[in-house]
């Protein structure tokens, strides 16, 4: 088994075994020990999973806390259990995808492998490809762009983004033909 | 709208992991022969919008997170099983590089939106098809994410009922069905306008490159 793999292993056991303990204390003890196990890049990491928690977190503990205050019920520990238990989670997701290659952690998975090496190079293409047209809008508009130039804007953006997508794919999809990737 | 980590309790994540790999290993079955250099690029291309859609998230109080999400458009052009299958993926990329959803709670997303909501759209599309291409289309896209969106609104809100202290207070997900239904529902009444439109938007798109018959 390669490390990757041991780590995503690893990984998954623990968010099972994080499932079942209901303890608020027992959590930031395991969150404590993620922190000091993780390094130099604990705050970073952090951080990360306390904006990709804040989102939808904030809003369900807001509702759940104004729902107990209506209804005249203690919140005991409720909301701080649930939100250390997401955030212990979501740090060991994020610790995970730092400390290795999320392709190498599937590479036994051949499917999945696939489906992942397509998507992310797809990511990619996509990411590079809004910069490049937000940049050069950006350029084209000293002064606030109108609604109706930025609704062209997005239009045009959207069709290259599937054009390119496709032309990109279509080349790895070449390049893994070559390679037998599709030969039964 | 997809659940994220540490919202669902083992007893209703554990068994729709088990439920998920029978469906993946069913949809993967025979996967080898159906790809090829022709399919990959469309069905990599559609992945990742519907990873790209995914992550334009409006946060519900009283559900998790609202989102246009792909599905139809994969299904009705690559089928249930491949839909299913690449949609499988991208939430598990998001959950990765994101923390939008997670590994817990991925057995429940996958079937609810990938499953159910692929199923949805190429089931009603053909009831729907004398209707007329473009409004069969665009009401498949519609109420697939609305079936997905009650079906995750239905997990969420039974989990206090499952999973709470003996004082009553909940161990995972903290609203009922009272809140969730349409904390969940309602938005995605609006979004699924959206997803319906640009489900069309893809449809014809696909069309017009040959990739579905006319």
């Amino acid at each position: 088994m390669n490390r990757a793999r041991a780590w995503l292993l690893a990984y998954v056991a623990a968010v099972v075994a994080i499932s079942f303990i209901h303890q608020p204390v027992a959590l930031a003890a395991g969150l404590a020990v993620a922190l000091t196990a993780a390094g130099a890049a604990r705050w970073r990491l952090l951080q990360r999973a306390a904006l990709a928690l804040l989102l939808v977190n904030a809003s369900v503990s807001l509702a759940y806390a104004g729902l107990a205050w209506w209804q005249g019920r203690p919140l005991g520990d409720a909301l701080l259990l649930i939100n250390l238990r997401v955030l212990l989670l979501v740090y060991l997701g994020f610790w995970l995808v730092d400390r290795v290659r999320l392709l190498d952690a599937l590479a036994g998975w051949p499917v999945l492998s696939m489906i992942a090496t397509l998507a992310l190079g797809q990511i990619a293409v996509y990411r590079r490809l809004l910069d490049d047209f937000r940049l050069a809008f950006r350029s084209r508009n000293p002064a606030p762009p109108s609604a109706a130039a930025m609704l062209r804007h997005a239009g045009a953006q959207a069709g290259s983004l599937l054009d390119k997508s496709l032309h990109d794919a279509e080349q790895a999809a070449q390049a893994m033909r070559s390679r037998g990737a599709f030969d039964a | 709208m997809h659940i994220p980590d540490g919202f669902l309790s083992p007893q209703t994540y554990l068994p729709a992991w088990g439920v998920a790999t029978v469906a993946w290993a069913w949809a993967g079955r025979g996967l080898a022969q159906r790809l090829d250099e022709t399919l990959v690029p469309r069905l990599a291309m559609l992945t990742a919008l519907a990873y790209a859609l995914g992550l334009i998230m409006l946060p519900l109080p009283g559900g998790t997170s609202g989102h246009a999400i792909g599905v139809a458009a994969l299904a009705l052009i690559f089928g249930v099983r491949l839909a299913f299958l690449a949609y499988s993926g991208v939430l598990l990329l998001q959950a990765l590089l994101f923390g939008a959803g997670g590994i817990t709670a991925l057995g429940v997303n996958a079937l609810a939106l990938g499953l159910v909501g692929g199923a949805v759209a190429v089931g009603l599309r053909r009831l729907l098809a004398r209707c007329g291409d473009n409004v069969a289309v665009a009401l498949a896209a519609f109420v697939s994410l609305q079936v997905s969106a009650l079906l995750i609104a239905l997990v969420l809100g039974v989990q206090p009922l499952i999973a709470h202290r003996e004082d009553g207070s909940p161990l995972f997900f903290p609203l009922g069905f009272a809140v969730t239904v349409p904390a969940v529902l309602l938005p995605h009444l609006l979004i699924g306008i959206g997803e319906a439109a640009l489900t069309v938007l893809v449809w014809r798109y696909a069309r017009r490159k040959g990739w579905v018959a006319a």
